[in-house]
């Protein structure tokens, strides 16, 4: 029942050092919807998206948008990156980041035009960061950068979207207001990849979850997917440490 | 002492000032892309690296400016492909990787220039070399460096988009199909080319002042890239242009007089740049702790009061201030009216404004604890901290998201922000006619109102005011509303219901 419309893994292993880090990872993801990927530390979360995006060497697998390679839509597809590894004392305002989302889609001679600034402007407003344009990216808070990166996301107006870690370090209004937006997106049509962590609030994010430990240990609707026992199959070690710390219910 | 006018009249000075202004400005411009790229040091690799390429230039052309540039530039990428080679293939740490190259290289160059020396009886100076010889530039060097300069800040300005992108954050250029590492070659490739375009001017060992320290000032100082490059170009310029001048006057080498010249403005950047510099930085840091210390004055004031043991040798002792503080402290507080001529009791301007921290403080504790699941008992000293920081407007949001809480966690009444309504009940006469308006000062009070059945936007009579209540007549019914209330219910103007 594959569609041509669906994003599609096939066979996707990867390893760092050769130290596995994925292994034969298979999916068939339809479009619309909003998925989780869940997984323990070091369960390859991170790494199973930069694989998809082409953004790392992998062993061997491919991944295809549509039918088509991610070099050949690379406008379509977005990445939301996690924060850290980024020079916030660079030189540059929260405007001049989120029309960086605009550049996919100029020419090398191509100049910013009245619709571009119109996109930008409207990124900002939805993620409510309109009154910090003009504002150094340092002098953010995080819940305010991440916000920026999602504006530049919204920016490039792609069908794809991938954010890894967009909760961490954030305020409970950035997250509400991020997964209202996500969600916004999703009934839109748009496909969203969310890399999560928070077991408790991952039955009322996502509609369907992709549960990683290095292999797949299952994925699909929430319900389904999401149950003690894949749970407990993909946490296997840090259960216990989990229950201790009520991270999450017996 | 010549003026700068005169000097420059000669013709090797006016050459001299023609080539230190093409290169002040293409290193200060390009090297802001060097510093944000973590990349000084590969400038410093690259100039010393372009030796053996001249050698080899020489050996094969002799003497010839063309031939110099090309052996350069080739020696200069071919140095970068190696140490990026080494980095992404070797395991030697990456600084490491690049002062194996560019030693190795400029070692070779200088054995060559022994060699040639020795046997084909040449004399090629090192000295040059290393320092530069700006007043020796031919008219084939100027325009060399000025089709140098023209490429690189061109380019600059053409790839300004993929240049900003891949060094801010080279994955996302990734995702979006731009060439990372094309673009890191095309810098390479034009820093290569300032390089030997700098080489007349400053020298080797001196390029990295040129292409590091006028970038590494601009970002001191400015807050957008276009910014950023303008102002690198231009202290560029100067540095060079001044240093230039300075040697003449003085008879020195210009080179180490522009490094030096560039690093005087790099110092008084560090010092008085308005937002970075260390100089505003210690004023701001001065200004906020006295801030803090007035506030606290005026809070421990309120709290002493409110105990009923408000007098100075308390008021001291619980704020622990010096005597000298304390003194600083209360004119500041005085002659800001927050404070009366006796030194301790707050004024009512005072008193507001002691309150509205006290709302602040309580505010975010409830916030901490309500919202972020800390105990109540390790939150005072964060708050204590924060009911500085926080803005009325950010409270207000705070206030809301808490659903208006009247108590902190700690049990202690959360004071109302400090708002008068414009017309308020208690403004008018027996026997008046109003209407309550449909928007109060803030939800509060709208609660409140309809706690006690009070209809907004629906005409009542003022029938009784009392010292401690009033009371309103409303379709029928007799309302008692207590005093501190009605003087923050709004009542709306005459216009507004003129209109309904």
């Amino acid at each position: 029942m594959t569609q041509p419309e669906n994003i599609i893994v096939k066979g996707l292993s990867v390893s760092y050092d050769r130290k596995r880090v994925l292994t034969n990872i298979f999916l068939d993801l339809p479009p619309g919807q909003l998925y989780g990927v869940i997984g323990p530390n070091g369960a390859g979360k991170s790494t199973l998206f930069k694989a998809m995006l082409g953004l790392i060497d992998v062993n061997a697998g491919s991944t295809s948008f549509q039918g088509k390679k991610i070099e050949d839509c690379r406008k379509e597809v977005v990445y939301v990156p996690q924060r850290d590894n980024v020079d916030w004392t660079f030189p540059a305002t929260v405007r001049d980041i989120v029309a960086m989302g605009r550049y996919p889609h100029k020419g090398l001679l191509q100049r910013m035009n009245q619709e571009d600034e119109a996109e930008t402007a409207r990124a900002m407003k939805l993620v409510g960061i309109s009154h910090l344009q003009e504002r150094q990216i340092g002098a953010l808070s995080g819940g305010q950068q991440q916000r920026v990166f999602l504006a530049r996301a919204l920016a490039q107006g792609a069908d794809t979207f991938f954010l890894d870690e967009p909760f961490v370090g954030v305020d409970i209004t950035t997250e509400e207001r991020i997964i209202q937006i996500l969600k916004t997106l999703r009934s839109e049509g748009k496909t969203i990849l969310v890399v999560h962590h928070d077991l408790n609030s991952v039955e009322e994010y996502f509609d369907q979850v992709i549960l990683l430990n290095q292999r797949l240990i299952a994925y699909g609707p929430t319900p389904e997917v999401f149950t003690e026992e894949n749970i407990s199959t993909a946490y296997s070690s840090q259960l216990n440490i989990l229950h201790k710390t009520g991270m999450i219910e017996k | 002492m010549d003026t700068i006018l005169q000097v420059f009249q000669q013709e090797w000075a006016l050459r001299a000032l023609i080539a230190s202004t093409m290169v002040g400005l293409t290193c200060g411009v390009l090297g802001c892309f060097i510093v944000l790229r973590n990349m000084a040091l590969i400038g410093d690799a690259l100039s010393h690296a372009i030796l053996p390429g001249v050698v080899f230039a020489f050996m094969i052309v002799g003497y010839s400016v063309v031939g110099f540039f090309t052996g350069s530039v080739i020696a200069g990428l071919l140095a970068a492909v190696i140490i990026t080679w080494i980095q992404q293939r070797v395991k030697t740490k990456n600084d490491a990787a690049i002062g194996i190259v560019f030693t190795a290289m400029f070692s070779i160059g200088v054995m060559g220039i022994s060699w040639i020396s020795r046997n084909e009886g040449v004399h090629l100076d090192l000295k040059d070399f290393l320092f530069g010889n700006v007043l020796g530039v031919a008219n084939q060097d100027l325009i060399l460096s000025g089709l140098v300069t023209v490429f690189v800040l061109y380019s600059i300005v053409l790839l300004y988009r993929p240049l900003f992108v891949t060094t801010f954050q080279p994955i996302i250029a990734q995702t979006m199909g731009f060439k990372v590492e094309r673009m890191h070659y095309f810098l390479m490739l034009l820093l290569s080319f300032a390089v030997v375009a700098a080489l007349q001017t400053v020298g080797v060992i001196l390029v990295v002042a040129m292409l590091i320290t006028p970038a590494a000032t601009a970002l001191l100082l400015a807050e957008r890239l276009p910014w950023v490059l303008g102002i690198a170009g231009l202290i560029g310029l100067l540095s060079a242009v001044l240093g230039l001048y300075l040697a003449i006057e003085f008879e020195t080498t210009p080179g180490p007089a522009m490094a030096v010249v560039a690093t005087l403005f790099y110092l008084m950047a560090v010092f008085f740049s308005p937002k970075k510099g260390l100089l505003g930085q210690t004023i701001r840091k001065r200004r906020l702790q006295q801030r803090i210390q007035a506030e606290d004055f005026l809070k421990q004031s309120l709290k002493l009061e409110q105990r009923e043991q408000l007098n100075k040798s308390n008021l001291q002792e619980n704020l622990g201030f010096s005597r000298r503080v304390f003194g600083r402290i209360q004119s500041l507080l005085r002659r800001k009216g927050l404070l009366d001529n006796d030194g301790y009791h707050l004024t009512t301007e005072g008193r507001k404004e002691a309150n509205r921290l006290v709302r602040a403080h309580r505010l975010w504790e409830t916030y901490l604890v309500d919202q972020m699941g800390l105990s109540a008992e390790n939150i005072h000293e964060e708050a204590e901290r924060y009911e500085h920081l926080l803005t009325e407007d950010l409270l207000d949001e705070v206030e809301a998201e808490l659903g208006y809480p009247t108590i902190d966690p700690h049990g202690s009444p959360i004071p109302r922000k400090a708002v008068r309504p414009e017309r308020s009940l208690l403004s008018l006469a027996k026997n008046d006619h109003g209407r309550i308006a449909l928007k109060q000062i803030d939800e509060h009070i709208t609660a409140q109102l309809w706690q006690l059945g009070v209809l907004p936007d629906t005409e009542f009579v003022m029938r009784q005011l009392d010292s401690d209540f009033v009371e309103i007549e409303q379709e029928d019914r007799h309302i008692r509303i207590s005093k501190s209330l009605a003087g923050k219910v709004s009542v709306a103007s005459r216009e507004q219901e003129a209109t309904t």
